[in-house]
């Protein structure tokens, strides 16, 4: 018994594993289930827009970079915790809870609208036709919240004859090529990626329907850190490989706000 | 993606699954014991304190449980062992969840014994731990044994339920392979992973049963 006890903590000790090299090493959460900006890529290591830039940003500033993929219901004690120091990954600031006198929070560096996506056959063709429809959005998303409550939207999702609230935008998708529902509310870059996916049975409605800002956010107290990782992100800027990035994954350079100042 | 490429990256978390579903069963099974002997004390404090135990863990969500023992410590102490060591936190979630169902079933067991049993091995000259050990409990783990598997092969799902914590075991990657490619395919993967593993558990429980099947 005693042998298997033994057996049983070297295991564990050994899978929980520690990464210590040298140098400091900056850990960068991700939801990696956020294609185009965080995923896990054919390579089955993770990629998009946001985690390369943060590649491009700790070999500027010469850290180690972690991946750490986190559960984004949690995120905000994961960070508390240090076990992630900053949520890099598609996040909508000002909103949801990421507010200024709770986090450090850096500049906006995409803007991002949210959209009906719906398939041929609908109907569908504006705002005003969605009355009555039973539309699917992602749980806990800002899409969600701009539906909902007092958000910027609330008047529209409330003519929805139901907001049904998925864990992915797999399941939801898959809803509507079922016809279960009718439309997905949707950020624009997700939209315009799963139609290139899915095909031109998809098409998003042309008005937005609210706007956000996505940013990165750091511990309270992180704001040196905040300030050295703008800085390098500003490099990347000008030096061209924010817009190169910007299309290498697909994001519509109009969002990618940084460009034009 | 190929499904071969998915196939051998979700194998990547298979190592985890495992060592999951077995820290579990080494720890919850012996743990699981002890709760159910502390449960049928006639003591009446330790008794009530340990129905409570049992009561709590078996009424909560293991989600909830996960969060609670990685976070809980940060949020009370600022301690940060959990957060940082997230097996051991999902070890000791999973360890106190599965012993509280573990001990119902012993307790089922051990309650099932005839009196009698304990009359004769005392006129026989037993101590109350011999009667124990030499005499209940190796008919006891008999008894309880398909009991037993149930449990073991809802643990083997459970497993996914790590993806709380943003453990990356196989039906994590699985998740985000889905979401990156837009597609099924992992979920069937994953569901064919995990009956693969059952169909192991249950085959192995069946030996044992088997095994432990003399006086029939």
């Amino acid at each position: 018994m005693k042998k298997l006890i033994a057996i049983a903590l070297v295991l564990m000790f050994a899978l929980i594993g520690c990464a210590s090299a040298e140098g400091f090493t900056f850990k960068m959460g991700i939801d990696a289930e956020y294609p185009p900006y965080s995923y896990l890529g054919d390579d089955g290591n993770y990629a998009g827009f946001d985690v390369e830039m943060c590649q491009k940003v700790c070999e500027i500033l010469g850290w180690n970079l972690e991946i750490v993929p986190i559960n984004w219901d949690t995120k905000d004690i994961q960070l508390d915790a240090e076990e992630i120091d900053c949520i890099w990954s598609g996040l909508t600031i000002y909103a949801n809870g990421i507010t200024e006198d709770r986090f450090t929070i850096s500049f906006p560096y995409s803007d991002n609208s949210q959209m009906i996506l719906t398939k041929q056959g609908t109907g569908i063709e504006s705002f005003d036709d969605l009355a009555g429809k039973i539309v699917g959005v992602q749980m806990g998303t800002s899409a969600e919240a701009a539906l909902t409550g007092d958000g910027e939207a609330a008047e529209l999702g409330a003519t929805f004859g139901a907001l049904q609230p998925y864990q992915d935008y797999t399941v939801a998708f898959t809803e509507l090529q079922a016809g279960a529902i009718d439309a997905i509310a949707i950020d624009a870059p997700v939209a315009k990626q799963k139609i290139d996916t899915y095909g031109d049975e998809y098409y998003c409605l042309e008005e937005s329907y609210a706007s956000e800002k996505y940013g990165i956010c750091f511990r309270k107290a992180d704001t040196e850190l905040c300030k050295q990782v703008e800085d390098a992100y500003m490099q990347l800027v000008e030096d061209g490989t924010y817009i190169a990035l910007g299309e290498k994954y697909g994001l519509d350079t109009g969002y990618l706000v940084l460009a034009a100042q | 993606m190929t499904i071969t490429a998915m196939i051998v990256k979700m194998s990547e978390g298979l190592g985890r699954t495992c060592a999951i579903f077995f820290l579990t069963l080494l720890f919850s099974l012996p743990l699981g014991l002890l709760v159910a002997l502390l449960r049928m004390s006639k003591n009446r404090v330790v008794s009530t304190i340990t129905k409570a135990y049992i009561s709590v863990l078996r009424g909560t969500p293991l989600m909830l449980q996960l969060i609670a023992v990685a976070y809980g410590p940060f949020y009370l102490f600022g301690a940060t062992l959990l957060v940082k060591q997230k097996l051991l936190a999902i070890i000791i979630a999973f360890a106190l969840n599965y012993a509280a169902y573990f001990a119902e079933i012993y307790r089922g067991g051990i309650e099932s014994m005839p009196v009698g049993q304990y009359e004769a091995a005392h006129v026989l000259g037993y101590s109350k731990a011999q009667t124990f050990m030499r005499i209940i409990l190796p008919q006891v783990v008999k008894r309880i044994l398909p009991s037993v598997t149930n449990e073991v092969i809802t643990l083997v799902k459970d497993t996914s339920m790590a993806f709380t914590l943003a453990y990356m075991e196989m039906f994590s990657i699985g998740k985000q392979i889905a979401n990156s490619q837009s597609s099924f395919t992992p979920f069937v993967i994953a569901g064919a992973f995990y009956y693969i593993m059952n169909s192991v558990v249950a085959f192995a429980m069946s030996r044992c049963e088997k095994a432990l099947g003399y006086y029939r």
